[in-house]
């Protein structure tokens, strides 16, 4: 049973590695097969330098975007950071966690870095809920966590991000019912062209802002403390898009540079196969002719 | 509580882009161009329910029916 069951599999493994090695096989068939796959190949290669380009253009307005948002999230930290807000420890509170992904893929592992992630956190808060932005995170964070997810948002990241759909989003999550002790927002934190990294950021509960030691010295009234937390989110959840944003262009950049180079290097193994292939063909007629003419002058 | 916006059900998110709507309206016709591109919101949400993803609704239009609803909660207190 088993055995008939591995046999199709070896066979097609067979057929793999028994492909390339057929050069001195001069038949038209194979010569014809290796024009058509290095057609392909050379098709792909285009789509791919292009898709390439596309990414760099829009990695330099994504960087912009990053660091003009920066300091929306940075100012609205040095307020937390000097009020000196710590985020609630204690038993029974939910916690919240914001994955901000997006729509796209063919951008290397930043979806799944981020998903990867998510999972872990989920491992020391099994209870935590998410709120997923973007399809990518929520197809592979459905399937593993749906029971957890509370929001989903699509529509993320075809264009730099806008403030609007930070408030958007910040307003969406305050109208959910569960009072959150704390709200994570897990993002890819550009380090440079080449590399990113998933963090959490943490967006404080109107708790959390009041019992922050350093609270005193702001002078808030009770009243406007939801509207801070609010802003805060906004203001937390743009930064986290705008930042995922620019590491997915670069990350896409990179994945299709690295897809156009292995293109390359096939288009020249195929060159090379075409070659060798359509000489033996040449000489195999040859052969045939001359052996044909001599047999027949005798 | 001091705040008339409040008390229509606004959040204050959706308050501050009210008050850049208005801004981004009011300015001279070249600069409105670019400057209003930045306003625009087309994200999609859903709800998720045991694991299972409910209907994808326009978030700007639930966002607005649901302000409505607090609105009228708050007179209603």
């Amino acid at each position: 049973m088993l055995s008939r069951a591995a046999r199709p599999a070896l066979r097609a493994g067979a057929a793999v590695t028994a492909r390339p090695i057929v050069p001195n096989a001069a038949n038209f068939a194979t010569l014809r097969e290796i024009e058509g796959r290095l057609k392909s190949i050379r098709n792909i290669e285009k789509i791919t330098k292009t898709m390439k380009i596309v990414a760099s253009t829009k990695l330099t307005r994504a960087q912009k975007a990053m660091t003009e948002s920066r300091s929306y999230g940075e100012a609205s930290n040095t307020v937390f950071e000097k009020a000196e807000t710590k985020p609630l420890e204690g038993e029974g509170k939910k916690t919240l966690i914001v994955v901000a992904s997006s729509d796209k893929g063919l951008c290397g592992g930043i979806h799944s870095g981020l998903s990867k992630y998510t999972r872990a956190m989920l491992h020391n808060k099994p209870d935590a809920d998410i709120v997923v932005l973007g399809e990518k995170c929520k197809a592979q964070l459905g399937r593993s966590n749906g029971k957890n997810i509370v929001l989903s948002f699509a529509n993320v990241g075809k264009d730099v991000p806008t403030f609007a759909d930070a408030q958007a989003i910040a307003d969406q999550i305050c109208l959910l019912p569960t009072d959150y002790a704390s709200i994570q927002i897990v993002y890819n934190k550009f380090l440079n062209a080449q590399s990113y990294e998933p963090t959490p950021v943490e967006a404080f509960s109107e708790e959390a802002i009041k019992n922050s030691p350093n609270f005193a010295a702001f002078e808030i009234d009770d009243e406007v403390l939801s509207n801070l937390r609010e802003y805060a989110l906004a203001n937390s959840l743009f930064w986290a898009l705008a930042e995922g944003h620019a590491c997915e262009q670069s990350a896409r950049r990179n994945a299709m540079d690295n897809a156009s180079n292995n293109a390359a290097d096939m288009i020249n193994k195929f060159q090379i196969l075409f070659n060798r292939t359509r000489q033996a063909v040449i000489t195999g007629e040859l052969v045939e002719i001359i052996t044909g003419a001599a047999a027949s002058e005798q | 509580m001091a705040f008339a916006w409040k008390a229509a059900g606004l959040t204050y998110n959706r308050y501050l882009a009210v008050a850049a709507r208005v801004v981004r309206r009011s300015l001279k016709e070249e600069q409105r161009i670019g400057v209003e591109r930045r306003g625009e919101m087309d994200l999609k949400f859903a709800k998720w329910q045991n694991g299972k993803q409910g209907d994808n609704k326009n978030l700007a239009d639930a966002n607005t029916s649901a302000m409505a609803e607090h609105a009228g909660q708050q007179t209603a207190q």
